[in-house]
């Protein structure tokens, strides 16, 4: 609790600085923290992209006292030689998060090695330095198939970029894997290396899927040096529906109870009516002699 | 002889209490109608409009009706249970406090399932209890428990009474007559003879013994109608315990505020004497340290084990319910622990006081057991408004509860214009004890 107070605390100092940083005392505390700002973009299934940013405070002293720095303006270009070109700008959420989408048809400025160079950009405030960064990737198209080849149920991932001429080039090699939507996460099924372009691989049989049999297979590239991340994916009918299995020890739920309980609940019950019984009998029978003593005075 | 003259003397005692109609009697009596009428009107309007018109809504479908019948039948048990041990470990001072257990008992469990049938949002429904019962239900297991207990208190109650019925019947001819017919009826012809009172006494004390039995049974089938839920707060495995020692809380409460209130009223001051009070008061010590324990047991592991649930719990109790919480559980049990712990404090006055806190402190316990939880359910339910969400009684609902109250004491009144509140029977098995070993102490040495 005082942890979290105190990181909180910390956070809004970080914030006041960004606004108004003539106080002496907010600079020293701002000091005290290293600014991590790290930059990566991942290509989704629909072909857009994302540039995200984590920008985040990290005290010099104790590595694990880790501040988001939040509503940070992050401006997002496109680099190439002198030219800039501003993708779009954005502001940091209450994790340090800075993020935009740029759609599949957004045309970039490549330089003449067919890289994307992209730059992630703060400007400076009087409490924090300016920060940046930069990364290239190529524009990878990553394609995902899935055939039946000859009863066999089968992954198929291509790999290329288009050249100037807007020819496929297959890719030499990367690491791709692939994974099923799980109900919390993605659920890895393969790991294997894309090699000139292709990558081939048998789906499992009895992997679960919805009501209809139906999941969703995802090819992703993580931290590439040359691609980034790039994910794609497709829906598949190659599921099994696993009905859900009855649960038979909790009996108490079940349509009659268990046997133990009937017995327990008679012997109680027996015991408890029966002892009343007798009681009642014993009434009975200081009544009847009541009865004989009252006609006795009577006759006497 | 000499034993036909005491008992006539006995009755002349009590007599007055018998008949007693003062004006302020009369008007306590008109006042408490009064409030049974204003009850009454309530239940009407809740019949015709339904529960829209309590505090209850989808969250907290549960409000003061369960409390009050958990805080009743806790009552009873307790009582049953307090009476049980008085009748067969034949306790010294039983005699003064042993029918005014007794009563509690069996009116508590009148009164206290009548709270759950208000509870029910279709009573037209009822029979389908008896009907199609679940027998792993834990209602279905309370509903035999209620009925079985009720019956046997019913049964306990009256064999106990049966000896001052025959005092009354030979020693009332100045009584109305319908009074001497019931008298008549009710004795079932005891004459007080060697072989009856063998039988009375063998059955009372087997009976005793099983109605200690019962209320334990009985009382922790009421906690598992929580504690086998997954609900916080209720989830727990020493509820059962935790009810018992809190339903003897509130009964040794009650038993000391209702035997103030009836020395003080009908003037009983030779036979309830300080030292009923003092070994009530000492008995609701020890109680109450064991109360508090199991109170503390309970919070600590929630509050330690953190889970999520537990701590949404934990918050409302620490924030939208803090004074009653503190007043609840730490006034409620260390104030009586005050009181009592200490000799000089153990007045009369004081005990009762302390009695009080006990009482209202453990009502307003068995609240935080059930409106807070209701209040952060175990699963979200969809389209929650905030007035579904947070509970607070209406007047509808107040003025059942004090018509309850009202009920009960209206009933103990009642009951003591047919029975002296000391059992004369009671006194007379004494005298004969004391007659036969003369060295021990009498029940009205200080």
């Amino acid at each position: 609790m005082k942890t979290t107070f105190y990181k909180y605390s910390v956070f809004a100092l970080i914030v006041g600085l960004m606004i108004n940083a003539t106080s002496f005392a907010q600079e020293t505390s701002a000091d005290n923290y290293r600014m991590l700002f790290y930059f990566k973009t991942l290509k989704q299934a629909d072909n857009s992209r994302t540039l995200e940013v984590s920008f985040i405070a990290r005290n010099k002293k104790d590595r694990k006292d880790k501040v988001p720095v939040y509503d940070a303006e992050i401006k997002f270009y496109n680099v190439l030689n002198d030219e800039e070109l501003l993708l779009g700008k954005s502001k940091t959420n209450n994790e340090g998060i800075a993020q935009i989408t740029l759609p599949e048809s957004q045309d970039y400025l490549i330089d003449e090695d067919g890289y994307i160079n992209l730059k992630a950009y703060f400007e400076e405030t009087d409490a924090i330095d300016e920060q940046e960064e930069t990364l290239s990737v190529q524009n990878l198209r990553l394609e995902l198939d899935l055939k039946e080849i000859d009863s066999v149920k089968t992954v198929l991932v291509n790999a290329f970029v288009l050249d100037s001429l807007g020819s496929k080039i297959a890719i030499e090699e990367a690491d791709v894997i692939i994974s099923v939507n799980g109900m919390i996460s993605k659920m890895p099924i393969e790991e294997g290396t894309i090699e000139e372009g292709e990558f081939e691989f048998e789906m499992p049989t009895d992997i679960p899927g919805d009501v209809d049999g139906n999941f969703i297979v995802y090819a992703i590239i993580e931290d590439h040096d040359e691609y980034g991340n790039v994910i794609q994916e497709k829906s598949i009918n190659w599921g099994v529906y696993n009905k859900q299995e009855v649960e038979e020890s909790n009996t108490l739920w079940s349509e009659a109870a268990p046997i133990w309980m009937y017995i327990v609940l008679t012997i109680l019950l027996v015991g408890v009516w029966a002892n009343y019984a007798y009681t009642i009998k014993n009434l009975f029978k200081i009544k009847k002699e009541g009865k004989a003593l009252e006609m006795n005075t009577e006759n006497q | 002889m000499d034993l036909e003259i005491r008992k006539r003397e006995l009755v002349k005692e009590f007599s007055p209490m018998l008949k007693k109609s003062t004006k302020t009697s009369k008007i306590w009596i008109a006042f408490l109608i009064a409030i049974i009428l204003v009850g009454v009107v309530a239940f009407i309007i809740q019949a015709v409009k339904g529960h829209e018109v309590t505090g209850m809504r989808d969250n907290v479908v549960w409000g003061i009706y369960i409390i009050n019948f958990i805080f009743f039948v806790c009552l009873s048990y307790s009582g049953a249970f307090i009476s049980g041990i008085l009748h067969f470990f034949k306790t010294p001072w039983k005699n003064s406090v042993m029918r005014i257990v007794e009563i509690i008992t069996v009116l508590s469990l009148i009164i206290g399932p009548i709270f759950i049938l208000l509870c029910i949002g279709r009573l037209d429904r009822l029979h389908y209890l008896f009907l199609y019962p679940r027998i792993q239900s834990p209602i279905t297991w309370d509903i035999i428990a209620i009925l079985t207990d009720l019956i046997g208190c019913f049964i306990y109650l009256y064999l106990t009474f049966i000896p001052d019925f025959a005092i009354l019947r030979d020693n009332s001819k100045k009584a109305p007559a319908w009074r001497q017919k019931l008298y008549k009826k009710l004795a079932i012809g005891y004459y007080d003879t060697p072989t009856q009172r063998e039988k009375l006494h063998k059955i009372t004390r087997t009976m005793s013994a099983m109605i200690i039995a019962l209320a334990i049974i009985a009382y922790s089938v009421l906690a598992w109608i929580f504690s086998l839920t997954l609900q916080p707060g209720w989830n727990s495995s020493i509820f059962a315990p935790y009810f018992i020692v809190a339903g003897l809380y509130s009964g040794i409460g009650v038993i000391i505020i209702a035997m103030y209130l009836i020395r003080k009223f009908y003037h009983l001051e030779h036979y309830i004497r300080k030292i009923h009070f003092i070994g009530a008061g000492v008995i609701l010590l020890v109680i109450s340290l064991l109360f508090g324990y199991f109170t503390f047991s309970e919070y600590f592991s929630r509050w330690f084990s953190h889970k999520t649930h537990d701590v949404n719990l934990l918050n409302t109790l620490f924030n939208r319910y803090f004074w009653m919480f503190i007043f609840a559980n730490y006034i409620g049990v260390i104030a009586p622990i005050i009181i009592l712990f200490f000799k000089k404090f153990r007045t009369i006055k004081s005990i009762t006081f302390a009695a009080v806190i006990a009482v209202l402190g453990l009502w307003f316990n068995r609240y935080l057991i059930i409106v807070p939880t209701l209040e952060t359910p175990y699963l979200p339910i969809q389209d929650s408004r905030p007035e579904f969400i947070h509970y607070s009684a209406t007047w509808i609902e107040w003025a059942l509860s004090f018509a309850g109250v009202a009920a009960f004491i209206l009933f103990f009144i009642l009951i003591m214009r047919l029975v002296p509140i000391i059992p004369m029977s009671g006194i007379i098995d004494h005298e004969r004890e004391q007659k036969r070993h003369p060295k021990n102490l009498t029940q009205n040495q200080k």
